[in-house]
């Protein structure tokens, strides 16, 4: 029998209150995402579930835009946008990740692949004044801050885009391309030395 | 001539600017805040004097991620809209710096080249010394060092020590032209 009214550890009840906030506010964020991306996307033909957009977005659809299971738009200081012209084709696969700003623009065809990541202000649009060629970007891609893909471009699978790179030539698979006009170098060279 | 009416708007504007700033560890004497700065993260955020904020034409992102993340902008610093500054460790802006519109300074390259994209790769302290202008739409990655006076032409893509008084631009980087510094 010690005391009878039993005292509340107000620190500990507080630091629990602030770890099951920690642990819900990212579900509860992604739930909403969720909600705002299906109302976004809502003229998208073929959306797969799990999409979340924590931004606004700007999505112009006239063509085909089938997106897959589980992406993130990420919000930001700009709104990513999804542009799709009469006729054309816009594809990204599952589990990709974009951050804010990101512009993806097709008037023939744009293909993205699975497990891609793309940094802000990465624009990629298949139509350069007059010249329209399609753009395919396989699996496991990561395209850095600020990148451009010109069109008729394929960018290979698990290649890097540096930042601020225009890549106006194919990019083979395992590659990092930098600069402007974009260079291609193994990665197999390149990650050897220091982490950055 | 300075009216009541006008310094009492001054006073405003003063206070207005540090409320907006409340979330920095510490601000300096006469900041001045234009349009919407975003500062988010655990870190720190220190701000000199009379530093410029501009962010009317995109927001300002200062974002110190970790907890002993440090973003120093010193004395009489100048930014334009839509400026990022991600820290994980730390981004120094020396005194009279000018960052320009849309530029990104980042001190982690946030996934490694090889290996799981997933996990940090270390990051590596970044350094602007005073009276460095950065041009729009510049990207400063991991590594940089911009020694003091040089400057840094619009859309260049800078990952390594700069010397003092050049000029530099391109993607990559390379000189522009040489000026005798001081």
């Amino acid at each position: 029998m010690t005391s009878r009214i039993p005292s509340v550890p107000v620190p500990a009840v507080f630091a629990q209150l602030q770890a099951l906030r920690k642990a819900v506010q990212p579900r509860a964020q992604r739930v909403l995402a969720m909600a705002r991306a299906r109302w976004l996307l809502r003229s998208i033909q073929r959306l797969g579930h799990n999409v979340a957009a924590y931004g606004p977005m700007v999505v112009h659809n006239e063509g085909f835009i089938s997106l897959g299971d589980r992406l993130t738009f990420v919000g930001g200081m700009v709104p990513s946008s999804l542009v799709c012209h009469p006729g054309a084709r816009l594809t990204i696969g599952d589990d990709t990740q974009f951050n804010y700003g990101v512009s993806l623009e097709a008037w023939e065809s744009v293909s993205v692949g699975a497990r891609c990541m793309f940094a802000s202000f990465v624009r990629v649009g298949d139509k350069d004044g007059p010249r329209a060629a399609p753009i395919v970007i396989e699996d496991d891609v990561w395209v850095a801050h600020g990148a451009i893909l010109m069109p008729g471009v394929r960018v290979g699978a698990r290649s890097v885009v540096a930042a601020g790179s225009i890549v106006t030539q194919d990019v083979p698979p395992d590659t990092l391309a930098m600069g402007n006009p974009a260079r291609n170098m193994s990665l197999e060279l390149v990650a050897r030395e220091t982490g950055t | 001539m300075t009216t009541p009416r006008r310094a009492l708007s001054r006073e405003v504007e003063g206070l207005l600017a540090r409320w907006r700033l409340r979330r920095c560890h510490r601000v300096g004497a006469a900041p001045t805040v234009l349009g919407r700065v975003w500062i988010h993260g655990e870190g720190q955020v220190h701000l000199g004097d009379r530093v410029v904020l501009d962010g009317r034409l995109a927001p300002i992102e200062l974002h110190a991620m970790s907890a002993d993340s440090v973003i120093v902008l010193g004395d009489d610093v100048a930014v334009e809209g839509g400026a990022s500054l991600e820290a994980l460790q730390s981004i120094t802006v020396g005194a009279g710096a000018r960052l320009g519109a849309f530029c990104k300074v980042m001190d982690n390259q946030h996934h490694p080249l090889r290996g799981n994209r997933h996990e940090r790769p270390p990051s590596v302290p970044l350094v602007i010394e005073p009276g460095v202008t950065v041009g729009s739409r510049a990207i400063l990655l991991p590594g940089t060092q911009l020694q003091k006076g040089c400057s840094v032409a619009p859309g260049t893509v800078i990952s390594r020590r700069i010397p003092a008084g050049v000029t530099v631009g391109g993607a990559p980087a390379r000189v522009l032209r040489r000026e005798v510094a001081g």
